[in-house]
């Protein structure tokens, strides 16, 4: 495709949702934080006007035009500046490749003086592959299906109760409803029974029967074995809602019962002393597991799970929701229930475009991989012959991929990563007087957010914030870290200073098979060099996972049939206590919980300390509507509670 | 601890005037082979006020962290800090605090009731306020 002069090529990345932009733009091209605010037309010609959500930017803050044969940047007085290439810049001449960074925005031009070869790659919605799932006798559907599998009951706006009986199948009528049986709906779960509801009062729908059993093969895909640590909290603890004692003091108490003093004191330092003064504690994964493993024991999980593909939910004319699932193949059967609650996590794997259309092409599924689907052979292989390995992300999931190959090099010395990453970043993110801490290009959080997103001052900002300032507080805050480990710091130093891993800057023009079907990457680098070519035996995405309402049939199905808002990050609109307001049926209420909820007031909607938020501000909302056997829990009562917790009695 | 101007006071008035004022009544009695007295409870009552404002003070060093935290090792920071300051008003600026006479002022005995009244209040700031307060940890320390 040949382009005219003055169109660019921008590409960034979201710091609010990490998708990929990649627009094809004609100058004019003004930047700003308010659409209004920027000017419509220049000398005639239409402005594109691009929306960036940050307070860092300005309303008005950066222009972009064709000046006699350029490309010229002009900063529009904005408060933070315009830098172009890591120099602030008030008016500059730009070459192809170069980076733009407005607030948390790096954004990449692509452009040539005479308008052709300019790349055609462009990011499309679609960039994305199902999360992996377990051997199941009920397939998931297409995004389009679930129309003509549905009784015809369904097709009405509310469903009539008499008519889901008069279909013969089998129909159950429940008080709670959880949809997903993940860990979402698990915590929601242990609230209810908490706070007073019975086994028998409460089904979870899912499709495996461990709420972790996902999240734990996208750990085990991610490369997080049973001894390796999450990213997660000493506190949040899926298994305990009051967070006490923490997993630290857990591990704590194990090795001192081991006689072990040293790691034992070590947990309860970091605990005391993080993120200042040690290095953050952080929970094994086996025992987080384990941990759940005896809580759903306690609270009756096994009673409450039904294996069951949910196709579709309606409200019902009295006042509740009817649910239609798959329990086998071919099969359809119903649920009746009160109250409702929607967790059913990430729908898709995020995949970078060029990725995936190499993929498509060559049909080479073992060369290039995404770091959340199981990938062992990568590592076999390397382990066995050696190779190169093209990583593209900079998050957790790249550090311990980066941790993995360290150890991988212990059995085959000849293995070598080329990390690439889109722009170099020698400063973190800008929040008010705060700063994010870089090194080596990583930036640095102990967890994905930061800590007082989950309970402190930013959660109480973000809740207060308009829907507008949300995007803008999430981009200021958002942004690809990871943690502050002082073995991964140690392995990066030592494979820069050793050379068998290396960083290189650049913008992926295209990902093509060589003359031995092993995968190149092409990317433009700015200045005279143009584009360089990488040859890998591998290439690991390591960019992460999406939420979009949209890549769910069932999720699509009720927003479409039901008309609900989406937040302006894509993902459903929910209220400060995670109430689905327009999904109200007389007493019925229905939640939301988890990734399916992010963009709205909270941050970290998929972490286990917010879905335990989520999940309290739930079950008192249900509380205040008189749901069916729950009492408020506070004081004395909660304290008997977790003394039943603590000797393992049923709630 | 990620604290809350608000979560903050409400943290600090609630647990020093239920777990420190058991111990400070212990102390008033004279149970430790202590001189007994009034002064250890308006002492207690000091400790709080000045803490409202140096509680202003910590959230504005909050912000310059990124995380907007508090980790438990500045607690402990800022609460020696707190002590430091009440001697240096008594000892070093000699002054007198209204209802707390010279005469019943003894250095030692103010260590040793401090200590005990913080190392409570920060045991169940961390045990149990969670157990009795489930919203305690979300809302930055508030249980109102």
């Amino acid at each position: 495709m040949s382009t005219i002069p003055g169109q660019v090529r921008l590409s960034w990345q979201d710091p609010v949702t990490g998708e990929q932009r990649t627009p094809l733009l004609t100058c004019p091209i003004a930047f700003g934080r308010e659409f209004a605010r920027m000017p419509a037309e220049l000398n005639n010609q239409r402005v594109a006007r691009i929306v960036l959500n940050s307070s860092q930017v300005s309303r008005y803050h950066t222009l972009i035009e064709w000046v006699q044969g350029h490309i010229r940047i002009t900063d529009q007085n904005s408060s933070n500046g315009t830098w172009v290439n890591g120099v602030l810049q008030s008016s500059c001449n730009v070459s192809n490749g170069d980076l733009l960074k407005i607030g948390p925005y790096e954004i990449t031009l692509m452009f040539t003086l005479d308008g052709t070869g300019l790349p055609t790659a462009e990011a499309s919605e679609q960039s994305i592959i199902q999360v992996p799932e377990p051997d199941s006798p009920v397939p998931a559907e297409p995004v389009a299906a679930p129309a003509n599998v549905l009784p015809p009951a369904f097709q009405a706006h509310q469903v009539v109760v008499q008519d889901l009986y008069a279909t013969r199948l089998s129909v159950e009528e429940i008080d709670y409803l959880a949809v997903g049986a993940g860990l979402g709906s698990f915590i929601w779960v242990d609230f209810l029974r908490i706070f007073g509801a019975a086994p028998q009062q409460i089904r979870a729908l899912g499709i495996e029967d461990r709420p972790y059993a996902r999240y734990q093969r996208l750990c085990l895909n991610s490369q997080i074995p049973p001894h390796e640590r999450l990213r997660s909290n000493s506190d949040s603890c899926p298994d305990n809602i009051w967070g006490w004692p923490g997993y630290a003091l857990r591990e704590a108490w194990q090795e001192f019962n081991k006689g072990k003093l040293n790691p034992a004191l070590q947990y309860l330092w970091q605990v005391f002393a993080e993120p200042t003064f040690a290095q953050t504690y952080t929970p094994r994964a086996g025992n987080v597991f384990a941990s759940i493993d005896r809580e759903a024991i306690r609270i009756g999980w096994p009673q409450i799970y039904r294996f069951g593909r949910v196709r579709a939910i309606r409200q019902t004319n009295d006042g509740r929701y009817a649910i239609a699932y798959s329990p086998g193949r071919k099969q359809t059967a119903f649920v009746i229930a009160r109250h409702v609650h929607l967790a059913t996590g990430y729908p898709v794997l995020q995949f970078l475009p060029d990725l995936k259309a190499y993929r498509e092409q060559t049909r080479d599924f073992k060369s290039v991989v995404n770091a959340y689907e199981d990938h062992n052979h990568v590592y076999e292989t390397l382990e066995r012959q050696g190779g190169t390995v093209v990583l593209r992300g900079r998050g957790i999931v790249a550090s311990r991929i980066i941790q993995r190959i360290h150890e991988a090099r212990h059995r085959n010395p000849n293995i070598s990563i080329l990390h690439l990453m889109r722009s170099p970043k020698p400063k973190g993110n800008r929040f008010r007087k705060a700063q994010r801490p870089v090194d080596n290009h990583f930036e640095f959080q102990p967890f994905n957010w930061p800590k007082a997103c989950w309970g402190g001052t930013l959660r109480e900002e973000l809740e207060q914030a308009t829907p507008d300032q949300r995007t803008n507080l999430l981009a200021d805050w958002g942004g690809t870290t990871t943690a502050d480990r002082q073995d991964w710091k140690v392995i990066v130093q030592q494979g820069l200073d050793q050379g068998w891993y290396q960083i290189t800057f650049g913008e992926v023009t295209r990902v093509v098979p060589n003359t031995q079907s092993r995968p190149t990457t092409y990317i433009q680098e700015k200045g005279p060099r143009g584009e360089i070519k990488l040859e890998a035996d591998f290439i690991i995405d390591a960019t992460g996972l999406d939420s979009k309402v949209k890549a769910s049939p069932l999720l699509n199905d009720l927003v479409t049939h039901y008309n609900l808002p989406l937040n302006p990050a894509g993902r459903l609109a929910v209220a400060n206590d995670f109430e689905l307001l327009e999904m109200r049926n007389q007493n019925g209420r229905m939640y939301g919980a988890g990734a399916i909820t992010f963009g709205g007031p909270y941050a970290a909607v998929d972490s286990f300390l917010g879905l335990q938020y989520t999940a309290l501000r739930a079950v008192d909302g249900l509380v205040t509507a008189r749901a069916p056997n729950l009492r408020r829990l506070n004081g004395i009562g909660s304290f008997w509670q977790w003394l039943r917790w603590a000797q393992n009695q049923t709630p | 601890m990620t604290p809350t101007l608000l979560g903050r006071w409400q943290t600090r008035i609630l647990l020093m005037e239920t777990v420190g004022l058991v111990i400070t009544l212990l102390f008033g009695g004279g149970f430790l082979g202590n001189p007994e007295g009034s002064v250890y409870f308006w002492l207690l009552q000091y400790i709080i006020v000045f803490g409202l404002g140096w509680d202003y003070l910590y959230i504005q060093i909050q912000n310059f962290r990124w995380d907007q935290d508090w980790p438990a090792a500045l607690q402990w920071l800022a609460a020696i800090w707190e002590a430091i300051f009440i001697v240096l008003l008594v000892e070093v600026l000699g002054i007198e605090l209204p209802l707390i006479p010279a005469s019943d002022w003894q250095l030692g005995w103010f260590i040793v009731h401090y200590g005990f009244v913080w190392v409570g209040v920060f045991i169940a700031s961390q045990s149990l306020m969670r157990l009795m307060f489930p919203r305690w940890r979300f809302r930055g320390g508030q249980w109102l």
